[in-house]
């Protein structure tokens, strides 16, 4: 059961209204809403982390997806398995990037990311080099930042929607159970 | 001159900055709009807090404060608050008048002089319509106290809500309050506003924000676009009119309330006659 209230259209303070006119804005922006303050600042900020940039969007979901399997949020493991399905990884990387266990990709080069979000996201304490001296291989120092930061604001989101037990949507379940990913 | 000033100046934004002391009260009237009772959420902002808000709204440039509840007396030293308030900017106090008995009258007293009014709400010269909404006793004891404060140099306003008012009763009401030594322009006439108690009991006008002056309000949980935002329904305070939760530094709810004003489409507040 979630764990604060989730506001919805009639409840949103003036200054949060506009998230809510295009119908339900999802759990994060409803719970968000109760500070609306916080709310008109992290929403810009995510949205421009986590949305179209300069990487591309399957790299921006392995990272999403594999970050949210590491820190075990149910429901951005959930979210961003459909949001993966719908950018073109297959059931099968889906399925090995949102699982418990170590995931694998035959890509070099995201083998090596999927190596930097297990070191960043899944461990505590300093990076090893070994593990940097691979992810600049594969990708530039503007992309290595970006990269980082979306693992952070992914871990950011995690332990916010984990902790508030955020609830999958209807939708979102349905979607996963036809894929057989529920 | 701040822009806040500015906008206070060009009567973009309203002068008075409102703080809920807290929501608690000796009464339950039947249209209240935070629900407030004896037993409820107090909701209660320090006294010490209340004049920090004050020199936080002089120095931005606002021109006013008022002061309501729940009803702001049960509060120890709350004339001494308001005293101080007052020393400050042009304060307003609202409560029933209830409570001005005792000690509570003595310390009254302290406001004498002072630029705070208190306005005490009185719905009728009838005193069963009076107290069908507002208590066992009520107009007894407000009709008492009213004099009381007045010959101890307070300044009293009354304020009268209710659904139209019948002229006839009307009439009676400020010929009672032109005895008690309250003069017509001290005398408030404002609608019940369907929000909190009222909402519940299907009594009073559905109101917007576009419909009410957008006064900043200071409550313990957040601030609010007008004292009639933060309204409590089912014991859960109502979050539509909330502006931050934010309310210290003051300035951080005031730029958020100027930064929604701009633009804003003329409203009925004033034809509602929403005060």
């Amino acid at each position: 059961m979630t764990r604060v209230p989730l506001l919805d259209a009639t409840s949103a303070p003036l200054t949060a209204r506009r998230y809510f006119s295009d119908g339900d804005p999802g759990p994060i922006v409803a719970a968000l809403a109760s500070v609306p303050e916080l709310l008109e600042v992290t929403l810009p900020f995510l949205s421009t982390v986590l949305s179209a940039s300069a990487l591309d969007a399957r790299t921006k979901e392995i990272v999403i997806v594999r970050t949210s399997a590491l820190q075990e949020c149910r429901y951005c493991i959930d979210a961003h398995s459909v949001v993966a399905l719908d950018t073109g990884l297959t059931v099968d990387e889906v399925r090995t990037l949102s699982g418990a266990g170590p995931a694998s990709l035959p890509d070099a080069d995201e083998a090596a990311l999927l190596d930097w979000i297990d070191a960043v996201a899944g461990a505590t304490g300093a990076v090893p080099d070994s593990v940097a001296s691979r992810l600049g291989t594969a990708y530039r120092d503007f992309e290595i930042v970006e990269l980082t930061l979306l693992i952070g604001a992914t871990m950011m989101l995690n332990r916010f929607c984990t902790a508030l037990s955020l609830p999958t949507s209807a939708a979102v379940a349905t979607r996963l159970a036809e894929e057989g990913l529920a | 001159m701040t822009a806040i000033a500015e906008a206070v100046e060009a009567g973009t934004l309203p002068g008075r900055v409102w703080m809920y002391s807290n929501y608690h009260c000796n009464l339950a009237c039947s249209y209240c709009l935070t629900e407030s009772a004896p037993g409820v959420t107090r909701r209660q902002l320090t006294s010490e807090r209340m004049v920090d808000i004050g020199r936080d709204a002089a120095n931005l440039g606002f021109t006013a404060i008022g002061v309501t509840g729940g009803e702001p007396f049960l509060l120890p030293d709350m004339a001494h608050t308001l005293a101080q308030l007052g020393s400050i900017l042009p304060t307003v106090g609202l409560t029933n008048g209830t409570l001005f008995t005792g000690r509570r009258l003595d310390a009254a007293q302290e406001m004498a002089g002072s630029d705070v009014a208190l306005q005490i709400s009185l719905d009728s010269a009838d005193p069963d319509v009076n107290d069908d909404a507002r208590g066992p006793d009520n107009f007894a004891k407000v009709v008492a106290a009213i004099p009381a404060l007045v010959e101890r140099g307070v300044t009293v306003r009354i304020a009268t809500t209710g659904e139209e008012p019948d002229p006839a009763a009307l009439t009676r009401l400020c010929a009672l309050h032109r005895d008690l030594g309250v003069p017509d322009e001290d005398h408030v006439v404002r609608p019940i506003i369907a929000r909190g108690r009222a909402a519940d009991a299907g009594m009073g006008v559905e109101v917007t924000e576009a419909d009410l002056p957008a006064e900043l309000t200071i409550t313990a949980d957040g601030a609010f676009w007008s004292p009639f935002g933060p309204t409590v329904v089912a014991g859960q305070l109502d979050t539509d009119l909330m502006l931050t939760r934010t309310t210290k530094p003051l300035r951080v709810p005031a730029q958020t309330l100027l930064g929604l004003l701009q633009g804003r489409p003329a409203g009925t507040d004033s034809t509602l006659n929403i005060r």
